[in-house]
């Protein structure tokens, strides 16, 4: 056990790590505020999200609008664009840990590789960027600036020779295009969804190892910063759902519907608190188990955008994403939580939430309100959260440790 | 000290905070429930349409069309043919969202006289089931030609009773339905027309029923004797909820021409086919991802 946490330290000492930590915390105040823009502009600035539906919100604030769309302009540059700073950050940080020099060029071009990358041409002059590589490519903007990096510290550096940049921002700029070429061939002969990099769909299916499958799955391409199969709100469009309301509708109530275990009835309203992987349980076990200062700060800014299931801010604040000690509780506590509710609905102690909750609903108010106020439900999803809080408290210890170990602690 | 007080304040207000906002939601989620099951039991509402004797489903569509034209969305049309024994054949379709299908109700065993009429009746019964398994309507508004009117009303007062709370049936126009067959004089009531006074009170209290009758002369459309056609208010008046009689003249007033005629179509636009338009259940869009 020694041995491995020993192991584990090491490897956060590695220069990889240490980039991608970097990188993290140049990233968080713009994920943290892209994450806050985007849940004021769906969550109480339009008419279809949660505080807007319940507090009639673009009823009497004024110029709701304007301030709309000055939300959605800082969510789509910020977290609308992660990818790109990602590039950025990486490349700018790989060059600057390897060759222990920091190179302001180098960040430029990891990010201009990757908006080539993103390019697609249209006609009329208009300049487009494949959107699902700009919200979803994190992991690829994240990938395209390690290769830049590694890319210009392969070279011997010396500053004043303009033919030897010239060779390289060349070198980078083709590989690039190609991949660019490559993306828009592989568009055209449909097969980039296998990749999952063409932004979530939802999926509907009914049977019980279908959806805890495909709520593992989300949480597992969640954990390296990619849109997996369920969405991160509940849509109501799918068969299944409007089967069961037209059920509940005509029967009066939410029980004994034709679909009990969908990803509505199960992810989104019992695994899906504060976002992917139970967010608002990690943040309550770092604000009650943790001793490193910077991840309760991290938290407490975090908490705002959290409560209406936008976990991006701690995914890089922490960070979650791509950290081995957070996979398993990340992907397992969601799937405990909806294995738990779907025996409770087995055993018909609760109804399956039906009604349509709107855009941005607390996780654990989704099943309340879904269900037309059902308190079981209520129970239960506080139940879970105390739960998995217990669940997330060993790892976060771990975590610590290995960072002690590490000798990163401050 | 300060430290705990502080912590101990901040948890106060969230408390608050949160009792409020559930309770603020909850009174929003009941709201927002009942109005979706209003709408929903609005939704569709089909025009279920029975063809007199000696006809078959085919008998409406020239009726079908007319009521169509100049029509944005049309209604759809689908056909059930009963046949002897009692197999359902449907054909045509309804587009999704129609709110407003007509469906058309034939019999292969078409023939006159009370007994067929029965059996019709029990057939009807049959398709209805069948319809409403498919559609899932819990309102719906039917036209009857001829004998149609007449098999309607045997299953209203037969077999609707095992529909009742679920399925309501708001209006019934019965066209040129001879209820007491070819008789002239109103004192001589047929067997049928007995059976139908004696258990008028199965009739529906929230039914709207229009009795249009045609005219060639004063006393008949060229077949039914317009008394027979008016015997109908021994049966509904007094009732159901609104009984009105309506009589047409001119071109196309003749028994079998009622189906084409202009003020009959005019008749089925104005009052039957009203039903509210369903309001679409807001999807739950923009998404958060």
């Amino acid at each position: 056990m020694n041995r491995l946490l020993m192991l584990t330290a090491s490897a956060y000492r590695s220069k990889a790590v240490q980039v991608m930590q970097q990188t993290f915390q140049l990233l968080f105040p713009v994920i943290l505020l892209g994450s806050s823009a985007e849940v004021l502009k769906f969550v109480f600035l339009t008419a279809s999200g949660y505080v807007a539906t319940i507090f009639n919100v673009t009823h009497w604030l004024p110029f709701d609008r304007e301030l709309s769309v000055l939300m959605g302009t800082i969510y789509h540059c910020t977290l609308g664009m992660a990818g790109l700073y990602g590039a950025y950050g990486v490349s700018y940080f790989t060059v600057k840990v390897y060759r222990r020099q920091s190179s302001p060029s180098a960040g430029l071009i990891g990010l201009l590789a990757f908006l080539m990358i993103a390019f697609q041409p249209r006609g009329g002059g208009r300049i487009a960027f494949n959107p699902s590589l700009m919200t979803e490519g994190l992991l690829v903007g994240m990938l395209v600036g390690y290769v830049c990096g590694r890319i210009l510290c392969a070279f011997k550096n010396r500053r004043t020779d303009l033919w030897e940049t010239m060779w390289r921002l060349t070198l980078i700029f083709a590989l690039a295009v190609s991949v660019n070429l490559l993306i828009s061939e592989l568009r055209r002969a449909g097969s980039l969804s296998v990749l999952a990099i063409s932004g979530p769909t939802s999926t509907s299916g009914d049977s019980l190892s279908f959806v805890l499958m495909m709520g593992a799955l989300t949480e597992l391409l969640s954990w390296i910063g990619i849109g997996g199969p369920f969405t991160a709100s509940p849509t109501f469009t799918d068969p299944a759902s409007i089967a069961n309301l037209n059920h509940a509708l005509k029967a009066g109530s939410p029980w004994n519907v034709p679909h009990p275990y969908t990803d509505t009835t199960l992810f989104h309203s019992f695994a899906n608190f504060g976002g992917n992987g139970v967010m608002l349980a990690l943040m309550i076990a770092i604000l009650i188990f943790s001793k490193r200062a910077n991840s309760r700060t991290v938290t407490k800014w975090s908490i705002f955008p959290a409560l209406f299931n936008s976990h991006y801010a701690m995914m890089v604040g922490i960070p979650v994403l791509f950290n081995p000690i957070f996979l398993l509780p990340f992907t397992l506590v969601p799937v405990i939580n909806m294995t738990i509710a779907a025996m409770l609905l087995a055993l018909h102690w609760l109804p399956a939430a039906v009604y349509p909750v709107p855009a941005g609903t607390p996780g654990p108010l989704i099943a309340f309100l879904g269900t037309n106020g059902n308190w079981i439900s209520l129970l239960l999803g506080i139940g879970l959260i105390a739960l998995d809080v217990l669940m997330y408290a060993p790892f976060i210890k771990l975590a610590e440790s290995v960072q002690k170990s590490a000798g990163e602690l401050k | 000290m300060t430290w705990q007080k502080k912590h101990w304040l901040v948890a106060l207000i969230s408390v608050v905070m949160v009792v409020a906002v559930i309770v603020v939601s909850l009174q929003w989620s009941r709201k927002n429930v009942s109005q979706l099951a209003q709408r929903h039991n609005s939704t569709i509402v089909p025009l279920i349409m029975i063809p007199g004797s000696s006809a078959t489903e085919n008998r409406f569509d020239s009726l079908v069309k007319a009521l169509n034209v100049n029509r944005r969305n049309p209604h759809s049309l689908l056909k059930i043919r009963v046949a002897k024994s009692d197999q359902l054949t449907f054909s045509g379709q309804i587009r999704p969202r129609d709110h407003a299908p007509i469906v058309v109700v034939g019999f292969e065993n078409n023939h006159d006289g009370y007994s067929n009429i029965k059996n019709q009746a029990r057939q009807f019964n049959i398709a209805f089931k069948a319809l409403n398994e498919r559609l899932s309507f819990s309102r719906f508004e039917v036209v009857g030609h001829s004998n149609g009117g007449l098999i309607f009303t045997v299953f209203l007062e037969k077999d609707y009773a095992q529909y009742a709370p679920e399925i309501q049936v708001t209006k019934l126009m019965t066209i040129g339905s001879p209820f007491n067959f070819n008789e002239r004089n109103i004192n001589n009531k047929t067997q049928m027309l007995s059976d139908f006074i004696k258990n008028r009170k199965k009739l529906p209290t929230n039914l709207n029923v229009y009795s249009v009758a045609g005219t060639q002369n004063y006393t008949s459309d060229g077949i039914v004797p317009l008394t027979s056609v008016m015997a109908s208010r021994y049966i509904f008046q007094g009732q159901v909820k609104h009984f009105t009689t309506m009589t047409v003249s001119g071109s196309d007033a003749q028994h079998s021409d009622l189906p084409q005629n202009h003020q009959i179509v005019n008749l089925i636009n104005h009052y039957m086919l009203t039903a509210k338009r369903r309001h679409l259940v807001q999807p739950n869009e923009p998404e958060l991802h």
